[in-house]
């Protein structure tokens, strides 16, 4: 990277929050995603408004430099990984917090997590309750950037559907405010689709190669405070997929909901069984763990006696045992940080998205290669939504063993062109998925498109989002 | 001692790069951010534990240059362990870095050089004649034997820089008429040396700590510094293979003979609210939290007022690891937000139980510009039982 540029971007920030040494870069190379290979920027910038980040960009656009967009660094599929050279912008000092409380909603800097703002909302009974399981370390602007999702998806989908704006800088320095904001005089956030097409949905998991997301407005509710917690077991794995979509149809309201298959609730109980005090138990070949939450309690009994009766229907059974959802439920910010590890082992994870009733389809698939690739590995997911399911299967490898970490690599590819015949679409649109979007070209072109108009020097984060 | 390599790279690999010891914010349990450094730095990833991680790892595997610049990081940290507290992964992540700083023995840094000839060769790392270390004895009015039961370890910042906490030790015993003993030369625990990364220097201070002891004839030790109580208590053992008697701070003491009825405090004059401040080196690593508590709400006319952060989730004072001499500046601004936690809570008193975090805490609140009086909890006890 020149001097000189380094020199205006210092100007920009301030010499203190520039660094180009060594250790610095070395420890932005890398993220949450243990199993990529690591690149180093040529400088990380540590911004203190979205007037830096603007001018930030500037430059970098005259200097045809590129840019990697970074929050809290907690990604796993690699996509926060810089290319190389880039300029790497953390935006973890943009901390600002403005509630809108007769509209219920908050508009929140890029650097908040999850974990600061469900403190900040407990204090006024309110939450944004969808919870990815990194709630402590990932921010929502992050978590916007990729569409994630979390615990509360079940009953509000993923956290493009709590989203009612952004401010947005573009690559080449505009500031745009997008969704009811973008009326100057508008009280604050209160509708997404003002203004013609959803110009907000366009950065929804665009993993910063349109723009820099600086500020999210998010919808909030009040704040639950009427849990149960139950397990149901069932045969076959239908039953349990029927169950899930049966709870939806007849809207009860099911804030976390899991598919366990036998050899998956194995690991998990060797993980977390001891520290949740889940008692020993002769589980059946699927169980169904499931946090059902209401605002009101009357609303809530009748939740948990319709579940019973469906369950019953299908040919199911309660089993009683609660620990396992609440589990899950109370250690929401981060069961998933205690649980999907191996001991020391490196691994690649493959988010994608099923519909309920082609669980089955997933687990065949994730099986089928792990048997074949002879790989250590595990599968997790919860239900996202309207009629979805989401899956994060695991692969580990020993991190010394430079063969097995190269079959994972090719078992990951093999996986990602499997699960998407069998229907399923990626969540985040990580690398590996290039693939498996080959078969949706016209689309990427569109994508792609977009991409040149709004960036036409293809400074923002090149590589991600199937290689834009 | 050498250093198991190979475990050591296998600690560092448990890292998950998950990065919640960075700022977790995690109310259910306590957590308002984690990492000091972070907060208090200009917050690159090499502030907080992750980048420490793979810098470490770069070090260790050839990646990095072992100069004394790569390795700023690794000394730029309080090991105060509020991370280790959060962190899932199957390590203990503070204790590790203390590892790597042992074994980086080549990388030049002049502080920790300069502080572990002055142990070694005056037996404190203030450069005083070490005898000084009793000379608060001769203010007291009583005289104090070499050899006894038990033996009060005073430490060196007590013995040289804070007298005030070991007059008021003293009193505390004598008040509950317990006969104690001082060292005539004591030697400094090593504490520093350890967090320092001179582990060799440690194991020489440890070896003539413990035949120091063995002189005396103590059965029983007490200490009033939470870095001697670590050290003597775990480190010495753990890393030394030396069994001292049994150790124990003095408010643990206390905390003891305020129930049997051999201490009866007296009002504190006016009206007082106290908020307590757990030394890194005594909640978290030895879980010492409700002794110095339980003393505090045994003196009557003070009522305890708990900062938001406290017990296992305590923000650091700052002085730990070594950072108040690798970088005092850094090291004072998180005493400065550390007392700003405790102007917070509306409390006429900060306390804490450790002669570093008073210190420290002290230079903070006069950057704040905060005229809170910080105090050690013994010598709140001392003015009340005298
Ligand atoms: C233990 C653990 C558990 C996890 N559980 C979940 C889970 O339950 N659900 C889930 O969805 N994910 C989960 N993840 C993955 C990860 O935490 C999420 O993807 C998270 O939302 C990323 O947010 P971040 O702030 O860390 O973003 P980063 O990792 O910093 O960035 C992610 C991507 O977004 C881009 N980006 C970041 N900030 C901006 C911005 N302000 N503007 C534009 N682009 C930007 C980056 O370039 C990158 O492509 C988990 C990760 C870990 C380590
Ligand atoms: S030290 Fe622990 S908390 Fe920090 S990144 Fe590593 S595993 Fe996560
Ligand atoms: S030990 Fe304390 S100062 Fe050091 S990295 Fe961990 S939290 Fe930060």
């Amino acid at each position: 990277m020149e001097e000189d540029t380094i020199e205006k971007i210092s100007q920009i920030v301030g010499s203190d929050y520039i660094s180009t040494r060594d250790d610095v870069l070395l420890s932005y190379s890398v993220s949450a995603s243990t199993g990529y290979d690591q690149v180093k920027p040529s400088a990380v910038v540590r911004p203190g408004s979205t007037e830096e980040v603007s001018k930030i960009l500037k430059v970098a656009n005259e200097a045809n430099l590129k840019v990697t967009p970074r929050c809290g660094g907690s990604s796993l599929q690699g996509e926060v990984i810089p290319a190389e050279g880039s300029l790497v912008i953390e935006l973890m000092r943009l901390d600002s917090f403005e509630l809108h409380e007769d509209l219920r909603a908050a508009t929140i800097g890029a650097g908040v997590t999850f974990g600061k703002l469900d403190k900040l909302l407990k204090a006024y009974g309110l939450w944004l309750p969808v919870y990815p399981e990194s709630s402590l370390v990932a921010t929502v602007a992050g978590n916007v950037a990729v569409n994630g999702a979390g615990p509360g998806s079940t009953a509000y989908g993923c956290i493009a559907e709590m989203v009612l704006g952004l401010e947005v800088v573009l690559p080449d320095g505009r500031i745009i405010q997008t969704g009811s904001e973008a009326n100057p005089n508008a009280p604050g956030p209160f509708l997404r689709y003002a203004f013609g097409p959803d110009l907000t949905g366009l950065f929804i998991g665009s993993l910063g190669s349109l723009g820099i997301i600086t500020k999210v407005s998010v919808k909030l509710s009040k704040r639950m405070e009427e849990f149960h917690y139950q397990t149901y077991g069932f045969q076959e794995a239908e039953q349990a997929e029927n169950f899930l979509i049966e709870l939806k149809n007849d809207n009860v309201n099911a804030v976390f909901a899991s598919i366990y298959e036998g050899r998956i609730l194995g690991f998990f109980m060797d993980m977390l069984g001891e520290e949740y005090h889940i008692p020993e138990h002769d589980w059946p070949p699927f169980t169904v763990s499931v946090t059902l939450g209401r605002l009101r309690k009357d609303q809530l009994e009748s939740d948990v006696k319709r579940a019973a009766e469906i369950c019953k229907d299908l040919g199911g059974g309660v089993i009683g045992i609660s620990e396992l959802p609440r589990g899950e439920w109370d250690d929401r910010m981060r069961t998933f940080a205690r649980s999907s590890y191996a001991h020391g082992w490196h691994w690649r994870i493959l988010y994608h998205h099923q519909t309920p009733s082609n669980w089955h389809k997933s687990i065949e698939a994730i099986w089928d290669v792990m048997d074949e690739y002879a790989l250590l590995g595990h599968t997790a997911g919860f239900a996202t939504g309207h009629s979805s399911y989401n899956f994060y299967p695991h692969l580990y490898y020993f991190p010394e063993d430079e063969e097995e970490e190269q079959r994972v690599r090719e078992a990951h590819v093999d996986l990602s062109k499997r699960l998407f015949k069998t229907g399923a679409v990626p969540f985040k649109l990580a690398p590996y998925w290039v693939e498996g979007v080959k078969e949706m070209q016209e689309y990427m072109k569109v994508l792609k498109g977009i991409k040149d108009v709004l960036d036409p020097k293809g400074i923002m984060h090149p590589g991600v989002m199937g290689g834009l | 001692m050498e250093p198991d390599m190979e475990q050591l790279m296998e600690e560092l690999h448990q890292c998950r790069r998950c990065g919640i010891c960075r700022n977790a914010v995690y109310d259910a349990k306590g957590f308002d951010g984690i990492c000091p450094v972070y907060e208090n730095s200009t917050g690159f990833e090499t502030s907080f534990m992750r980048g420490k991680i793979i810098v470490a790892l770069a070090l260790l595997n050839g990646e990095l240059e072992k100069t004394a610049k790569s390795s700023e990081s690794l000394f730029d940290c309080t090991l105060c362990g509020n991370c280790t507290q959060i962190c899932p992964a199957e390590f203990e992540p503070a204790h590790t870095l203390e590892l790597v700083r042992g074994v980086l023995a080549e990388v030049p840094n002049q502080v920790r050089e300069e502080i572990a000839h002055k142990i070694l060769s005056n037996n404190n790392p203030y450069e005083e004649d070490n005898s000084r270390k009793r000379k608060w004895i001769s203010e007291l009015g009583f005289d104090i034997p070499t050899n006894g039961e038990i033996l009060y370890f005073v430490g060196c910042t007590a013995g040289m820089r804070i007298p005030e906490v070991a007059k008021n030790t003293a009193k505390i015993l004598k008040a509950a008429d317990l006969p104690f003993a001082v060292l005539e030369e004591e030697p400094c625990c090593g504490s520093v040396l350890l967090r320092t990364g001179k582990p060799e220097a440690a194991a020489e201070t440890a070896e003539r700590v413990s035949n120091a002891i063995k002189e005396s004839g103590a059965k029983k030790i007490v200490v009033s510094c939470a870095g001697c109580l670590k050290t003597l208590k775990e480190d010495f053992p753990n890393k030394f293979d030396i069994e001292l008697p049994e150790v124990l701070h003095i408010l643990e003491l206390a905390d003891n003979l305020l129930q049997e009825g051999r201490l009866k405090p007296k009002a504190l004059p006016g009206k007082n609210t106290v908020t307590y401040h757990d030394p890194c080196h005594m909640g978290r690593e030895l879980g010492v939290y409700e002794s110095p508590r339980r003393v505090i709400q045994a003196i009557p006319n003070v009522n305890l007022a708990e900062m938001e952060t406290n017990r296992e989730t305590a923000i650091c004072c700052g002085a730990g690891g070594g950072l108040r001499s690798y970088n005092s500046e850094l090291a004072k601004k998180i005493a400065s937000r550390r007392v700003q936690d405790a102007v917070e809570t509306g409390a006429n008193i900060l306390a804490t139980a450790c002669p570093f975090c008073e210190h420290n805490l002290q230079s903070g609140a006069e950057i704040l510009g905060e005229d809170i009086p910080i105090r050690d909890v013994v010598s709140l006890l001392a003015e009340c039982v005298e």
